[in-house]
């Protein structure tokens, strides 16, 4: 039981830092961005390059992905979203096919076969009778912190009133000096690199595959659907919903089904409470 | 030199033209009134000074055009705008819409907040209740004190009055004047409701389909028999 309960904690910090920069965009920028999966495969596949196949120290190559992530998510709000803008339709066909010419990229570059990422802490501690890696434990750590510093910097700070304001009403916004445009571009290079330091954390959790940028996308919206979109709070609670469901079903189950209560979950609530859990379709 | 000039301003919704060679002139310290029915353009053109619809002609303030500059630079040259519709942001405190509203003047945080409460006391009294929740007359005194924490010289107010009780807009037109006598504030208002703007406005514009059909104070406005009896009263 102990051992559910702690890597349904780990699993669960994980999976709320794969969902954060993607509710983020969601809410401000009003995008459902398909391809943010791909934030995840690039800062996974920058990483094992450049720690692991060049050697740079993890922290650096940790920072390198991070901040290619942060690129991308600028570049492609510029070149691809905002010419795009108020096309949803067209943003999301976009998006998608952007995330399935980047993996085409990467099977071009290294091959369509998994490759082991090892671990960005090694080690394993016993806690409480339950075997726990320092890596998990590392990015639950990590992904904690992330999301108490994002939750301070979107209530507490200049920028993250203007993320609010841009995410509830955009005349609202530019009437107050606040540039919409330059916050959306903001809130793309945080996405970007959010999902990119996620991606470091799951691709060593699980492997690095051309196609790991799926999963998390089916996590990150699963979170958001059942969170409710813009809720930082909410997609901390349900990130650990799901989490716990999937070690649960894993472990008690069958892991067969490890992501069918989760899609279970999704349409009982679209159901239900459309609106999600805690959403309310603004940033909070 | 006029604090806020248009010249010949054409503004369009896509195709369709909205205003039509629109001239006018605020003085520094001024309060001036658009009067017009419902579609008439007063908030196309109060729009359009603040960027937000496609123009031609100039609009000049201090004698300088502002037509190629974005809204939030609008705003930073000194612009402060409460629309008719609010445009709050429903989730957030009082104090936090306020201080969205100071996002370019960070600066003049403190003092600007304290004429903010000084002029309503009510959005100091309420300032952590959700804007969602206040009532069409508070969400007024937010919208105007969101627009006072972007320390305006000119401040643009879009139909203050409309749906709200008339000792709510007593209270609305007081803080008007006392923004222009205390602050030194130019304002530019929108009515449908003439008598209310005569009560502030030194000098009324009267907007008809996008035209500008009269100008002149309020006596010289008075004397005109067809405008007296559409927008004035008998």
């Amino acid at each position: 039981m102990m051992q559910i309960v702690i890597q349904g904690l780990l699993l669960s910090g994980l999976y709320a830092l794969i969902a954060m920069g993607f509710t983020l965009i969601f809410s401000v920028g009003r995008v459902l961005n398909l391809a943010y999966g791909a934030y995840l495969l690039i800062g996974g596949y920058v990483y094992f390059t450049v720690s692991q196949t060049f050697g740079v120290p993890k922290p650096i190559g940790l920072l390198i992905a991070a901040t290619v992530g942060c690129a991308v998510g600028l570049l492609k709000y510029r070149f691809l979203v905002k010419p795009l803008k108020g096309d949803h339709v067209a943003v999301e066909i976009s998006t998608l096919i952007l995330a399935v010419v980047l993996q085409a990229g990467v099977v071009f570059l290294y091959g369509d076969s998994s490759k082991i990422l090892l671990p960005i802490v090694p080690g394993v501690i016993q806690v409480a009778g339950a075997s726990v890696t320092y890596n998990l434990l590392a990015a639950t750590i990590a992904s904690w912190a992330i999301l108490i510093g994002l939750y301070i910097i979107v209530r507490k700070t200049h920028i993250g009133r203007a993320m609010q304001a841009v995410s509830m009403d955009n005349k609202g916004a530019a009437i107050s000096g606040v540039d919409p445009d330059k916050i959306n571009m903001f809130t793309w290079g945080l996405s970007g690199t959010l999902g990119a330091i996620a991606g470091v954390f799951f691709a060593s959790y699980t492997q690095l595959h051309p196609a790991m940028w799926v999963a998390p996308l089916i996590i990150a919206v699963a979170v958001v659907i059942v969170g409710g979109i813009g809720s930082i709070i909410g997609t901390l609670i349900v990130a650990h919903i799901i989490g716990f469901m999937e070690i649960i079903s894993v472990a008690l189950i069958a892991p067969e089904l490890r992501g069918v209560f989760t899609m279970i979950l999704i349409i009982a609530v679209l159901l239900i409470r459309p609106q999600g859990l805690f959403g309310r379709e603004e940033l909070q | 030199m006029a604090f806020l000039e248009l010249k010949s301003l054409n503004a369009f919704y896509g195709k369709a033209q909205a205003l039509h060679d629109v001239s006018l002139h605020v003085k520094p310290g001024e309060i001036i009134a658009i009067v017009g029915a419902n579609g008439a353009g007063k908030s196309t053109l109060l729009d359009s000074v603040m960027g937000m619809t496609t123009t031609t002609g100039d609009i000049l303030m201090e004698g300088k055009s502002i037509n190629q500059l974005s809204t939030a630079e609008i705003v930073q040259s000194g612009v402060g705008y409460a629309p008719e519709r609010f445009n709050l942001f429903p989730y957030m405190s009082v104090r936090d819409n306020l201080l969205v509203g100071a996002y370019t003047s960070r600066e003049s945080i403190e003092s600007n907040l304290a004429i903010v409460h000084k002029l309503f006391p009510k959005l100091k009294e309420r300032q952590h209740q959700e804007t969602s929740t206040q009532s069409g007359g508070e969400r007024q005194m937010v919208s105007l004190g969101r627009a006072l924490m972007t320390s305006p010289r000119l401040l643009l107010v879009d139909e203050p009055t409309i749906g709200l009780a008339p000792k709510v807009c007593g209270e609305i037109a007081v803080a008007l004047k006392r923004m222009c006598d205390e602050l030194g504030a130019t304002i530019v208002i929108t009515e449908q409701n003439a008598n209310f703007a005569m009560t502030l406005a030194s000098r009324l514009y009267v907007l008809e389909s996008g035209v500008v059909k009269a100008e002149g104070t309020v006596d010289e406005l008075r004397g005109d028999a067809r405008l007296t009896e559409a927008y004035f009263g008998a």
